[in-house]
């Protein structure tokens, strides 16, 4: 009973902190994207603009939620909180230090990526109960990435896997606290894979520069177009919280999570790490155009699958021989 | 009793979902209510014990399997297409069949005597890894081999060109 507490209670804390830092991680984008292009970015709502994604979510909640008349009503409202859902539900097996996490299961890693795998069916049932055929185009595009780009994200996860001999994640860290960090030794098995996994879950969570799901450009806006209010402000979130939780996942396998190198170890390493390489997709995203589908799957299975195949060999034989 | 309680929850959705993947009129919509099921099964899977079970169900199943299915739904048809006549032509004998292999499974289940049956220990990840991959290393690299020819047999039937082509031409 006391681990159901456990995790209740921690659930709920971290839960709490990712929503908020999600909220004003859209504030930080907008000021980081505007410095990006010479501008200012919000500035009117609050000290430098801070107070503007409580502004935006008031005002989300105040537009008319309109359901098309010819849309599968249940599988359209569902979609929504399904998405935000499949989104927090990967934090909860991500260990934000030895002892901030909601449950450190011992299948972690495989947790964290079944998971993932699943958030692929609410973009879809979007697409295709919006009956838009802009929507539907957009979810069929979401549904061929995440099969490709499922392959490449499950091997390069397999690396820190193989090289620390456990799935739990609390594990690997530990072995990385004990040893090296995994980009910094074997540097050569995990820059690579860190670089694939990131690009992986970039693509499995549709951001630039793989977000041809809603490629605005030609599809209006995708699975989202049918979608008003609090609706689409809900895949909005899930959106972020998938790349800020994305990155927490991406920093405990392979930038060592909490280990703070000779410093003190603890949480504030993790949230550090964290927060940089989500400022960092920012950057990526804000940097590069959108790929073309076609684009898109040869990165995939000319590049990603037979170099990530390759990195789990090389992993292997380098546990067996030298670790 | 939380086991239970949990049993039945999983039990009771399972088999409302299944119900509802037979008799839904509408292709994608069924496919759905599939993925609830799968989900349920990793349900299952967890509450025994079997995480590492859970995980790659949900993985290959709902991850891989269900989103194919979606797949060929959205490529075989237009939208209205979805909605198939799906209804099965003959009811009676289905329903024969089905209640003759409901009746086989739930006899022998219960004239099995579990009352003797001891629960072994839930194998951890790692012991499982290790009897996957040493004790029935061969049995494991085989059925690998198995579903590589499987792949190898759908590219071929895949590509294989019709025997007597149109001849003004290469295709598109």
């Amino acid at each position: 009973m006391s681990g159901f507490v456990h995790g209740l209670s921690y659930g709920a804390v971290i839960v709490t902190v990712l929503m908020t830092v999600t909220a004003f991680s859209l504030w930080f984008e907008r000021k980081l994207a505007a410095r990006m292009q010479s501008r200012l970015g919000p500035t009117l709502v609050g000290p430098a603009g801070i107070l503007q994604p409580i502004a935006d979510v008031l005002k989300l909640l105040q537009k008319e939620d309109i359901v098309p008349l010819k849309a599968d009503a249940v599988l359209f409202n569902l979609a929504p909180p399904v998405a935000v859902v499949c989104a927090i539900g990967v934090a909860a097996a991500v260990p934000f230090s030895p002892t901030v996490v909601a449950a450190d299961l011992d299948v972690g890693v495989l947790y964290v990526l079944a998971i993932g795998a699943v958030t692929v069916l609410p973009v879809f049932t979007a697409g295709w109960a919006s009956n838009n055929k802009l929507a539907l185009l957009g979810g069929m595009r979401a549904v061929a990435q995440s099969v490709s780009y499922e392959v490449p994200l499950v091997l390069a996860a397999l690396v820190p896997v193989i090289l620390a001999g456990s799935m739990r994640i609390g594990a690997i860290v530990q072995f990385q606290s004990d040893h090296h960090w995994f980009v910094a030794w074997p540097f050569f098995l995990g820059i690579p894979a860190f670089v694939i996994f990131v690009l992986a879950m970039l693509a499995e969570a549709n951001r630039i520069p793989f977000d041809i799901p809603e490629a605005e450009s030609e599809l209006v806006a995708g699975v989202t177009t049918e979608y008003t209010g609090m609706k689409f402000a809900l895949f909005y979130m899930a959106e972020y919280v998938h790349t800020l939780v994305a990155s927490a996942v991406a920093s405990a396998l392979f930038l060592g999570g909490w280990d703070g190198g000779p410093f003190r170890p603890g949480l504030h390493w993790m949230v550090l790490k964290t927060l940089f390489l989500f400022a960092g997709l920012y950057w990526i995203r804000w940097t590069l155009l959108r790929f073309r589908s076609d684009q898109l799957m040869r990165l995939c299975w000319r590049y990603l699958v037979p170099s990530s195949i390759a990195l789990v060999a090389t992993a292997g034989v380098w546990v067996v021989f030298v670790g | 009793m939380t086991f239970r309680l949990a049993f039945w929850l999983v039990a009771l959705v399972m088999v409302v979902a299944a119900y509802l993947v037979v008799r839904s009129q509408n292709l994608v919509r069924a496919v759905l209510w599939l993925a609830l099921v799968l989900l349920g099964t990793a349900a299952l899977y967890a509450l025994l014990d079997a995480p590492f079970l859970a995980g790659v169900q949900v993985l290959t199943y709902v991850g891989g399997v269900v989103t194919l299915m979606i797949f060929g739904v959205m490529v075989t048809g237009r939208q209205e297409g979805a909605v198939a006549e799906i209804d099965s032509a003959d009811r009676i004998r289905g329903l024969l069949v089905a209640v003759g292999f409901f009746a086989l499974v739930g006899g022998a289940i219960l004239k099995t005597d579990f009352s003797n049956v001891i629960a072994p220990r839930p194998p951890t990840t790692a012991e499982l890894a290790r009897s996957l991959l040493d004790d029935y290393l061969l049995a494991f690299e085989v059925t690998s081999l198995l579903l590589l020819a499987a792949v190898v047999g759908a590219v071929v039937l895949a590509r294989r060109r019709d025997p007597t082509p149109e001849t003004e031409g290469s295709p598109r």
